[in-house]
């Protein structure tokens, strides 16, 4: 910025200009004795000078965005902080780098039965776990589009996390830190529970989601069950579908970012047929594929469950099996001993 | 595109469901059993699917469901006025008649007749029922007395198999239809709480080809009458319901001596009581599997229909 555009007097713009101050930052790191030495004026109107050109220099909206940038080193840093939800099955949570990750979008899709509101489930409890134990000590949103989410089932699930959580106190022996909040009451309250019935209402809901987690702060994990329910039907200007749905994707990311929390967002599988042949291949086509920054796919290998990391920007894509239990998402009992044994 | 809708419904519809509220509410299938193995019953607020072969007791169950959704609250019922939607004539009235002549309402008054409050309607087409379910919206929003808590459709499979070819264009079509339908009912039963029965008929697979082989649920095959068969209507409509359970039948011959006492009741395939034949008699193993649902684990029941209704065996 050049200090013509300044607003200084005609004769102490002169006595600038004559000086050889041109640019604003030519005055960086100067004191006002100096200045004023320099412009063979008083050291009053020398910090009158510079007072101009700071508040100028703050108003400068380039460098405010140039000053926001972060280094590669910085955020390298941030990641290895950032927060992770465990999922409750040792394997799962290793390919995916400790568990689902706050500040991004992950995908989990599945065959009907597979686990996938079970899996949300499990994640709306495990978000609860406190700080102390290795949790994130936050709340959940859980927006339901199928009407699959049953209560008596979250009930159990967060009966069984509060009972691990103790077994582990016990082994530690190390009893009676925060007790009181270990509640499944309590645990229930902290979920968020929305029932859409269309896909008006999921993107009203996601429109409203903002401020809705500016006002209840701690909300570390949005889920949606399914994303794809309503998507399904009556749309045939797919075109439009599409857009709504990358809208959707971003509002989700905008959130995750500036709040710092997971989304996880339940997909369908669907068939696609090309060439002749039919695959098996997550629903909402191709271009939403690219929006969320993580996915994995469940699915069946004879009679196990297991997980693919199918799409990640760190992680090596790799798969891990895991059972849903009474208890809720649970590493394969065989493996568990395998993990004792070595 | 929406955020009007958003505006003109106001923010209070946006506010989330405590937990806490939302009903547990179930409705009992009229046999301790039974109800064990779902749990306490079918939930309201949800799809449950029934899924079998022809005479496996689908259409009974329903019937059943239909009576025990009269009973008050306090006896696991819903208080209820009960609808069932049918689209393979004839519906069945006999026996319902036979079964209400057995049901037993805690609290009878003289003109009390189960029948009064069983609503009865046929469809043939699924345009047909689209336009249908709209009229029950505005049939369930009505208060009355026993207001609907229950909704039977049997079954979803026969408004689709014959209409639709195998093209790609029709199946697409097809799979719109069965979101359009099923987002209906899922919005008929969390808005009004009310439970929703779909029974579909199964298929069999055949070859190690085809989309047959993709597994949904518990189970990788299911076998019925010693057949490998599977739920009809695919795997679009699999993401439609929130819960199925798959019922079937196995024919097995036993030692006529053992099973004639106990099981001398049981109503074979055409309607009559069994009989034996020289020193054996083949005798019906019907078994119930969860495929899958979100509350309930992988789990199997055996059970029998009696001329009184379905009831549960005890393992």
């Amino acid at each position: 910025m050049e200090i013509w555009s300044l607003p200084f007097s005609p004769s102490q713009r002169a006595k600038l200009l004559s000086a050889g101050y041109t640019y604003l930052h030519s005055f960086s790191h100067l004191s006002p004795s100096a200045l004023a030495a320099d412009l063979d004026v008083s050291p009053q109107e020398a910090s009158d000078v510079l007072r101009v050109v700071t508040q100028a220099g703050m108003m400068r909206k380039p460098d405010s965005i140039v000053a926001g940038a972060q280094t590669a080193w910085d955020i390298l840093c941030e990641d290895r902080t950032m927060n992770h939800i465990t999922t409750s099955c040792e394997d799962l949570d290793g390919i995916l780098g400790g568990g689902i990750s706050c500040k991004e979008i992950t995908e989990v899709g599945g065959v009907p039965g597979i686990g996938k509101t079970q899996l949300g489930i499990q994640l709306a409890v495990n978000v609860q776990i406190p700080v102390e134990y290795g949790g994130l000590g936050g709340k959940a949103i859980y927006v339901d589009t199928e009407g699959s989410f049953m209560v008596e089932r979250a009930f159990q699930i967060a009966e069984s996390c509060i009972q691990d959580i103790m077994d582990k106190v016990l082994q530690t022996d190390d009893v009676g830190v925060c007790q009181e909040n270990l509640h499944v009451n309590a645990i229930l309250a902290n979920i968020f529970y929305f029932r859409i019935c269309s896909y008006t209402e999921q993107i009203a809901v996601v429109n409203y989601l903002e401020k809705f987690i500016s006002a209840q702060k701690d909300v570390k994990i949005i889920i949606i069950d399914s994303v794809t329910f309503h998507f399904r039907q009556d749309f045939d200007d797919l075109a439009l579908r599409t857009r709504v749905l990358s809208a959707l994707a971003q509002k989700m990311m905008k959130l995750a970012k500036k709040f710092n929390l997971a989304v996880v967002l339940l997909n369908q599988v669907t068939t696609k047929c090309t060439d002749g042949s039919f695959q098996l291949t997550l629903a909402l086509g191709e271009s939403w594929s690219h929006a969320c920054t993580n996915r994995i796919i469940l699915y069946w290998k004879g009679n196990e469950r297991c997980a693919y990391l199918d799409k990640s920007p760190s992680l090596p894509l790799s798969a891990a099996p895991f059972s849903v239990t009474t208890k809720g998402i649970r590493s394969v009992a065989s493996s568990c001993k395998r993990m004792r044994t070595t | 595109m929406s955020s009007y809708a958003l505006e003109q419904e106001g923010e209070e519809t946006l506010n989330p469901i405590p937990l806490t509220l939302i009903s547990f509410q179930k409705c009992t299938l009229g046999c301790p059993i039974l109800d064990s193995f779902f749990n306490g019953g079918i939930p309201c607020g949800s799809i449950t699917e029934l899924v079998s072969e022809s005479s496996c007791g689908k259409t009974q169950l329903s019937l059943q469901l239909l009576l025990c959704s009269l009973l008050p609250r306090s006896h696991g019922g819903l208080n209820s006025t009960s609808l069932y939607i049918f689209s393979e004539p004839p519906f069945p009235f006999r026996r319902l008649k036979t079964l209400s002549a057995t049901f037993k309402h805690p609290n009878p008054s003289p003109s009390f007749d189960p029948c009064d409050h069983i609503l009865v309607h046929g469809v043939q087409t699924s345009e047909e029922l689209l336009e249908f379910l709209d009229r029950v919206e505005t049939l369930i929003s009505q208060p009355l007395i026993r207001p609907v808590k229950l909704v039977v459709l049997d079954s979803v499979a026969a408004l689709f198999r014959s209409e639709f070819d195998n093209h790609l264009a029709d199946l697409s079509r097809r799979s719109s239809l069965f979101f359009k339908i099923a987002s209906k009912l899922k919005a008929l039963a969390s808005k009004f709480e009310v439970a929703i029965v779909v029974t579909n008929q199964v298929v069999d697979s055949v070859g190690l080809e085809g989309l047959n082989e993709v597994q949904v649920g518990n189970y990788s095959c299911l076998f019925s009458s010693g057949r490998k068969v599977c739920p009809a209507l695919g795997l679009s409509w699999a993401n439609c319901v929130n819960s199925r359970v798959f019922l079937s039948r196995d024919e097995e011959k036993v030692a006529d001596n053992k099973m004639w006492g106990s099981n001398s009741q049981a109503l074979s395939e055409n309607g009559g009581f069994e009989d034996g034949y020289g020193d054996f008699r083949t005798r019906t193993r019907r078994k119930m599997q969860v495929v899958f649902a979100p509350h309930l684990p992988k789990f199997s029941c055996e059970f029998e229909i009696r001329r009184d209704g379905v009831f549960g065996v005890k393992p």
